[in-house]
């Protein structure tokens, strides 16, 4: 009985243990206080001379994998030659890693808004990655499906989705000090795996054609544009 | 619409001739005077903390539409009735009307509309402290919610009849009582020297006639008078709010069809969702894929209904802006005159009695 009473307790230590590290972890970005430490806004480009390949971040990862498995004190190159059911696994699921990271980072363009409360990243084809900033307090969206935990990290913009299983999907934004390249960095991971799986990618910014009509969206008659000032 | 010069042109007019400047509402008789009714614009229920809005799902600027135009589908329900006076709609608290009845939204969601009200007559009494929620009506074609705020019609009916049911059980002394003190009530805060002795106030904030003022007291004539010509200038702000719900009804029934399209949404998502059951092997790029793309339609639809909410503000603001600049103006117009009246009629009281104000 006292056995089962300590083994109890020893669970649940370990339980209380396993989430405030989980809470630690998804914590780790930090709101500010003031002023935004730097601007993001703008158009931005992908700059395909430059960024990760990821059939090479992928060897990358799978060679590190292998040479753990095989002994963790060797190096070796080659790739194929540990098999154990445990190695297969771990590299199912980096993976699946790499082709989620590689489906995300695919977007060719942001547009990047930043005002005293928001900063919104809208990407072609997936939702705007949003942040919003109320007393020092940076707060992301939440669904039913998963939530955002955001804020600047120094002089960088981190944006971390928490997905149900463990998946996190963090973007890291560093502009450079001449402001026209901005660095993205796009981690995946899982607690199904320890390894996780980053792609870089950059961008430039660029200035977007001015328009000679000015429009609104409206809700009755959708698309409204004028020459002229719209009133 | 009434212009405030024109209002301005009447009141002057009424206060040099005396004329009797009829209101809009029914006739009270007096066996049963038909109370008349003021709504104030209503508490938009927005949250203090603005980090919570995305989540609650509260767009301020609509709500701030919605405690507008919510009161004049209160009132059109009311006047259906024919059992009120004249029923209004008042920018500003008014507590000395007849029947003063103040609402907050409490859910706004395109699904779901509830509503707190509080009605209190001028004696203080208390004929209603309620909350009402409403699903929107289905269409009977579509088999979806009804669209526009009609959907939602049911929810101002049952109010009307609560407040009907309210009345019923005071008899006819009682209802002239609410119409005298109302009155006194006016008058003391405009000449408080000459009426605040025919009202007493128990500690719980109730009113009840101490004594009446002569039938033909010249002071009380005066007081009728200005009270008269306020009304005539809430009929005319009450007017401009109306114009602002003719304009803006046909996009709000476009937002409220968004809104309903968006819960309607959810609604079959959960339970899409809750009937899947996924094979994919966890940690497998079929399972991690899946959790991605949940979230992200979520996120999609959740910023769908922002640019809704956007596109809907670009619509209605410029009229908005216009009609609360017109409001104002009247309200300044009237804050301007109720001072004017208030120091005439100190020194009129004090020409009369000697005594100061």
């Amino acid at each position: 009985m006292k056995a089962l009473r300590t083994g109890n307790i020893l669970a649940l230590c370990a339980l209380l243990t396993a989430c405030s590290q989980q809470l630690v972890g998804d914590k780790l970005v930090r709101g500010y206080a003031g002023d935004a430490p730097v601007n993001l806004s703008g158009s931005w480009e992908r700059d395909y001379a430059r960024g990760d390949i990821v059939s090479v971040e992928v060897n990358r990862v799978l060679r590190q994998i292998q040479r753990s498995a095989i002994d963790p004190r060797m190096s070796n190159d080659r790739i194929g030659v540990a098999n154990t059911s445990d190695t297969r696994r771990k590299i199912s699921r980096v993976l699946a890693l790499a082709q989620l990271a590689d489906m995300i980072t695919q977007v060719d363009t942001l547009t990047i808004t930043q005002s005293e409360h928001q900063i919104s990243v809208e990407r072609k084809g997936d939702y705007a990655i949003s942040c919003e900033f109320y007393e020092g307090v940076a707060q992301g969206p939440e669904t039913e499906y998963g939530n955002e935990i955001c804020g600047w990290d120094g002089h960088q913009f981190v944006s971390r989705l928490v997905l149900p299983d463990g998946l996190r999907v963090s973007h890291r934004f560093t502009i450079s000090t001449d402001g026209k390249s901005l660095h993205v960095s796009t981690t995946v991971s899982t607690s199904a795996t320890t390894t996780p799986f980053t792609l870089d990618r950059y961008y430039n910014q660029f200035e977007r054609p001015v328009s000679t009509f000015n429009c609104i969206e409206t809700l009755s008659m959708k698309r409204v544009c004028s020459t002229g000032e719209i009133k | 619409m009434i212009a405030p010069t024109r209002a301005r042109h009447r009141l002057f007019a009424a206060l040099l001739t005396g004329a009797c400047i009829c209101l809009t509402g029914q006739t009270a008789t007096a066996q049963s005077p038909s109370l008349n009714v003021s709504i104030i614009v209503f508490s938009p229920g927005i949250p203090a903390d603005a980090s919570t809005h995305r989540r609650l799902q509260v767009f301020p600027r609509i709500r701030e539409f919605e405690s507008r135009l919510l009161p004049f589908v209160l009132r059109e329900t009311l006047v259906a009735t024919h059992t009120w006076g004249a029923v209004r709609v008042v920018p500003e608290p008014d507590p000395a009307a007849e029947l003063y009845l103040s609402g907050e939204i409490l859910l706004s969601d395109g699904r779901t509309l509830a509503l707190r009200f509080v009605a209190v007559d001028a004696s203080g009494r208390v004929w209603l402290d309620k909350s009402y929620t409403q699903l929107a009506t289905i269409d009977l074609e579509s088999r979806r919610p009804a669209s526009g705020i009609r959907a939602y019609q049911a929810l101002f009916d049952e109010v009307a009849q609560d407040l009907h049911a309210a009345r019923a059980l005071l008899d006819d002394k009682a209802l002239q009582d609410i119409v005298q003190i109302s009155l006194l009530r006016y008058a003391a805060t405009l000449a408080p020297t000459a009426f605040e002795g025919f009202l007493h106030r128990d500690p719980g904030g109730r009113f009840s006639i101490n004594r009446l003022p002569a039938r033909n007291d010249p002071m009380l004539e005066r007081i009728q008078r200005i009270r008269h010509v306020e009304y005539l200038m809430t009929d005319a702000v009450d007017e401009k709010f109306q114009e602002l719900y003719a304009e803006i009804a046909s996009t709000y029934a476009v937002w409220r069809k968004y809104r309903q399209q968006y819960a309607q949404y959810q609604i079959e998502e959960a339970a899409w969702q809750e009937n899947r059951k996924s094979t994919a092997p966890r940690g497998s790029y079929k399972a991690i894929e899946s959790l991605y793309e949940n979230y992200k339609w979520a996120r999609l639809a959740a910023q769908e209904q922002e640019h809704w909410a956007r596109a809907f503000d670009n619509e209605v603001g410029p009229t908005v802006t216009r009609i609360e600049s017109r409001v104002a103006e009247l309200d300044d117009w009237v804050d301007d005159r109720y001072a004017e009246w208030n120091r005439l009629l100190g020194e009129i009281f004090e020409l009369e009695t000697g005594l100061g104000e």
